[in-house]
């Protein structure tokens, strides 16, 4: 059996991954990508701890947790390209770095 | 299914689009908005209802059915604190209701609105109501759900747009952070029902996963209650929302931020092992800050209400890093004067809004005069927001600055004082903008606000005052609410 | 007024095909999952007895998300 700690170190790698997508790029649709990362992070440890809890068996706590996460992943996915659809409209580009007209 | 309260208003809500193709048939868009005013009155009544068994039972424990119960299965587990926020999400979500129906007269897609509307109590009430952490996220996203399209309601301008954009992306990652400290938690202890985390890490050693953790839990939450410096979605997001839906927001969404963030750090990190008091006072102190500072430069009247959001959710955040009793009892009654002042004063600035057209504030200046019911309960809601001696900020705001002075956080009172005189500048620089003897060009036309606009905000304010004379049975309710995270 | 007897005699066939083989389908039974192992249903069952509550918040959830989707993308009615 693969350690627990390399599935908890590759939860972390993608939350870290998801939040520097968010911080540093510049497409929309790729932000909402990022965000899709960062619930993947936290489903992966679900998924993990699920696994190892008791030898042999898995805790079917997690896996209901995560099957129902992934559909509010997939609700906020689909409620930010809506949006981006409208931000294309007025705006012209997909570059979030255009958007930048409301300030102080 | 759930409680009465919830069931009847994710009903009206579920039907809400009926309604609206029956409508939008006769072409009379008003019934949409008394449709939504009669589920919230419903809703309230059966909340009655529940106040009332809450009152003598202790606490409700809702499980879906009876055999499976906790650590493994959802529960709703409803004490005297859940049925307070629920309160008072209900009382708001009903005076924005009923303003909505004259304020989006004008605008299209009105069943979406008064659906989504809907859906956003439903969404908080459920919050309030949660006993499983899981449960509580999932109520959590129908309310974050609603309130990214609510606040991008009205898409042919650019405007909310962005501001909706960039709400949406920083609390989608707030609640991808809150499930990834969920998944610690579960990991640690196997099961995420409030009950049982609390038994199983009451006696746990604080160790560097429980401190990571408790650190998720802080920016997850922090970035829906507008804590600096995860706030900086709030100034944009709440003048782009329509003003009914700013009230809602400002007033009872962030204060719910604030409640779920409450619940877990009391019931699964001790204050007596954490300390995380002080990370907590640190946090109050640079939000009061940075909140009043920046509402000292704005022009725009709603992006000046939004900074003195964040500032007094930098005071409510005063009573939990005292995290005593009576600490906890300024918080909640602060959270439910600020859902009153903050609500009303949204209101009022609608009304300016609606009559005049613009929302900047030399733009506005002298409208007073040709509104005066509206002046008045403006007046009101700022005076109160101010802290003014006889009205309900100012005894929510004494609570909470005595209370941090025994537990040890003399220099926390010392601050929110020094915030609070020093927040008053524009406050009375909102007043005397709006009374202005000459009135700008564009006030010249403006009349008194309509009666269906005028109702809530007159309520609201006598609100506002019969609670600052005789606050002991709203003090009584916050004071037993907040006993129940001591426990 | 023309008929087209095409028509009437696709449709007569039509018809009489639609009758025969339903009545052909209710007298045979279909070996249904005969030929395959049994699949386990105990986290459908976990989720049904344990997680109702959020099951059926889920559901509210789907429709708002709905509800989101159609209230950005409205039309917006033609400003005379």
């Amino acid at each position: 059996m693969i350690p627990l700690v390399h599935y908890l170190a590759c939860a972390i790698a993608l939350y870290v991954i998801g939040m520097y997508c968010l911080a540093s790029k510049r497409n929309m649709i790729r932000l909402v990508i990022g965000v899709e990362i960062l619930m993947n992070a936290a489903h992966l440890t679900f998924i993990a701890f699920s696994a190892y809890r008791t030898a042999g068996y898995i805790d079917p706590l997690g896996h209901a947790i995560v099957i129902m996460s992934i559909v509010f992943a997939g609700c906020v996915t689909a409620v930010a390209l809506t949006i981006v659809t409208y931000a294309y409209r007025h705006y012209g580009t997909l570059d979030v770095r255009k958007l930048k007209r409301l300030r102080w | 299914m759930f409680t009465e309260p919830l069931n009847v208003l994710l009903i009206f809500t579920v039907t809400m689009p009926i309604i609206g193709w029956v409508a939008y048939r006769k072409a009379y868009r008003k019934i949409l908005g008394v449709y939504a005013a009669l589920g919230l009155s419903v809703t309230a009544y059966f909340l009655y209802e529940l106040y009332r068994e809450v009152a003598e039972k202790g606490v409700v424990l809702i499980v879906g059915q009876l055999p499976f119960n906790p650590p493994l299965g959802a529960c709703l587990e409803i004490d005297m604190l859940s049925v307070f926020m629920a309160f008072i999400c209900t009382m708001i979500g009903l005076f924005a209701a009923v303003y909505s129906i004259k304020y989006m007269e004008r605008d299209t897609g009105l069943t979406e609105y008064y659906t989504l509307l809907l859906g956003m109590i439903a969404g908080m009430m459920g919050v309030a109501f949660a006993g499983d952490f899981f449960t509580l996220f999932v109520f959590w996203e129908l309310m974050c759900l609603t309130s990214y399209a609510l606040v991008a309601f009205r898409k042919q301008r650019w405007e909310p747009i962005e501001a909706g954009f960039k709400y949406l992306i920083m609390s989608a990652a707030g609640s991808a952070t809150i499930l990834l400290a969920m998944s610690f938690l579960y990991g640690m202890t196997g099961t995420v029902n409030f009950a049982s985390l609390a038994v199983s890490l009451n006696n746990a050693t604080p160790d560097g996963w429980l401190h990571v953790t408790l650190t998720l839990i802080v920016v997850g939450f922090g970035i829906k209650a507008a804590i600096v410096p995860f706030h900086t979605w709030l100034p944009d997001a709440h003048p782009a929302a329509p003003s009914p839906i700013s009230a809602v927001l400002s007033g009872v969404m962030i204060e719910t931020g604030v409640y779920a963030l409450c619940r877990v750090l009391f019931v699964a990190f001790l204050p007596a092992q954490f300390h995380w008091g002080m990370i907590i006072a640190v946090l109050s102190v640079v939000t009061m800050t940075v909140g009043n500072l920046m509402a000292l430069l704005q022009t725009d009247i709603k992006r000046l209400l939004a900074y003195s959001s964040i500032a007094q959710i930098g005071y409510i955040l005063v009573g939990i890093a005292a995290g005593t009793q009576s600490g906890l009892t300024g918080t909640t009654f602060h959270i439910f004067n600020h859902a009153l002042m903050k609500g009303l004063a949204f209101l009022c600035a609608g009304a300016f809004i609606f009559r005049a057209k613009t929302r900047n504030l030399d733009e506005l200046s002298g409208i007073g005069r040709k509104m005066p019911i509206s002046t008045v309960t403006f007046s009101i809601a700022v005076f109160a927001l101010a802290g003014m001696p006889g009205l309900n900020g100012f005894m929510s705001k004494f609570v909470l600055f005595t209370a941090a002075i025994p537990a040890g956080m003399a220099w926390l009172a010392i601050a929110g004082v020094l915030n609070s005189a020093f927040s008053v500048a524009y406050y009375l620089r909102l007043i005397l903008v709006i009374i202005r003897p000459q009135p700008a060009g564009k006030v010249a036309d403006a009349k008194e606000a309509p009666i269906t606009m005028l109702m809530p905000m007159c309520l609201m304010a006598a609100f506002i005052v019969l609670i600052g004379v005789w606050p002991e049975p709203i003090v009584a309710f916050a004071q037993r609410a907040a006993s129940c995270l001591i426990d | 007024m023309t008929i087209d007897w095409v028509r009437v005699g696709g449709l007569t066939v039509a018809v009489l095909v639609v009758l025969i083989f339903s009545m052909l389908v209710v007298s045979y039974e279909f070996p249904s999952f005969d030929h395959v192992e049994p699949v386990e249903i105990e986290t459908a069952e976990f989720l049904w007895s344990y997680r109702l509550i959020d099951l059926i918040a889920q559901a509210f959830v789907l429709f708002a998300a709905a509800a989101c989707c159609v209230a950005v993308l409205r039309a917006e009615e033609e400003k005379k």
